[in-house]
């Protein structure tokens, strides 16, 4: 067992903002989610914060841990505490906060479905997989024929919206109307799923506002803060490239 | 529901804020900060050179402070952040149209080694005025 200082930000309307200090008796082998669970069931009944699934598959715990965005039910205790100060822990940046932990992320899904976010991949549907192909293992298929245009959406289709891409953007930080990396990125998975020329001109609309593509300034730390290797950052610069080549076509008068 | 919200210049704040971040952010922040001081010294230098209105003495006089060691030194810093700023510039024209975005690291790191030698070579250069 380890003894562990845990440093929490705390808020609740009407009282002013703070971090309170606990010492939780904790297994070695804990998470940090761990961690907050215990200092919720042990210490401070009224600590107010969000998880669900504790294996990185919903998104719902995302905070601040020692500064850095994480999911605190895949980062191991003893990976961000030095054995001497503090872990510090605190809600995401650039989402309102409701109370302690847990953030305003209603906006958040609002534009994600403005954006055209899809959560799971139509390609998953007809992957051939079958019982007889399960290696001995029993766990991994032996073989899996993947549709000649997967690469390309797998790994967005990872995104599990936990906002941790808007934490860690500086750009968010002072234009909150900025669509955002994970919107951005939901918008181009969307425009290489489509040829339809009407939603195309939609989607690349949206890329193209004001608070679109552009406003990205390119810190990447979208990219880098992403638990699921979406890659955010790319897609976006993406964008950029279909948007400008399509305006040096237009200028030219070649065919967009 | 009421919320905890910041105030604008603190959310401004993080623009400048490297803590815990990786390289794409310190180059994000050394970029505000060179671009800050260039506007600065362009107009610095608007000022000096409106000396000129006042006579060669005038100029003269300034021109002799400004070969002093600590002009000199502040030649250097003004250089360092061009080339900060233009190098920086560079890359984020290739990544920022989906060229080798994935590299934007290596490239900062290349970039600014190349900047910090032109800079050594330079201010060898310079204090030899």
């Amino acid at each position: 067992m380890l003894t562990v200082p845990v440093e929490i930000f705390r808020f609740k309307p009407g009282q002013a903002q703070r971090y309170d200090t606990f010492t939780v008796e904790i297994a070695e082998t804990a998470h940090v989610i761990d961690v907050i669970d215990t200092v919720w069931a042990k210490h401070d009944p009224t600590l107010t914060f969000r998880r669900a699934c504790h294996h990185s598959s919903c998104g719902s715990c995302a905070v601040r841990i020692n500064g850095a965005e994480k999911l605190p039910c895949i980062v191991r205790l003893t990976d961000v505490w030095n054995g001497r100060n503090p872990i510090r822990i605190e809600p995401l940046r650039n989402f309102p906060v409701v109370s302690d932990l847990l953030v305003e992320v209603g906006d958040f899904f609002e534009r994600m479905s403005a954006a055209s976010m899809t959560i799971t991949c139509e390609a998953e549907g007809f992957l051939p997989l079958t019982v007889d192909t399960f290696a001995v293992a029993g766990v991994l298929p032996k073989t899996v024929e993947l549709p000649d245009n997967l690469s390309r959406f797998n790994r967005f289709e990872q995104c599990i919206e936990c906002g941790i891409c808007m934490s860690a953007c500086p750009t968010m930080a002072t234009d909150n109307k900025f669509i955002g990396p994970a919107g951005l990125a939901a918008i181009y998975q969307a425009r290489h799923k489509t040829d339809d020329p009407t939603r195309v001109k939609h989607l690349l609309g949206l890329a193209d506002g004001e608070h679109g593509v552009w406003r990205c300034h390119s810190a990447f730390e979208c990219t880098e803060a992403c638990p699921q290797a979406v890659d955010p950052a790319s897609k976006i610069m993406a964008l950029r490239r279909e948007l400008a080549l399509r305006r040096l076509r237009k200028m030219f008068g070649l065919r967009i | 529901m009421s919320t905890l919200n910041y105030s604008k210049t603190r959310q401004a704040a993080r623009w400048f804020d490297v803590r815990r971040r990786k390289a794409g952010m310190w180059a994000y922040a050394l970029n505000r900060i060179t671009g800050i001081g260039l506007v600065v010294y362009l107009y610095l230098h608007l000022g000096v050179l409106s000396m000129l209105i006042q006579g060669q003495s005038a100029w003269d006089a300034f021109v002799g402070l400004a070969r002093s060691p600590f002009y000199l030194a502040l030649d250097v810093i003004l250089l360092a952040g061009i080339l900060i700023h233009g190098l920086n510039g560079l890359r984020l024209a290739v990544t920022g149209f989906g060229f080798s975005a994935g590299a934007q690291k290596a490239l900062f790191t290349i970039l600014m080694i190349s900047g910090g030698i032109i800079l050594i070579a330079a201010a060898l250069k310079i204090f030899q005025i």
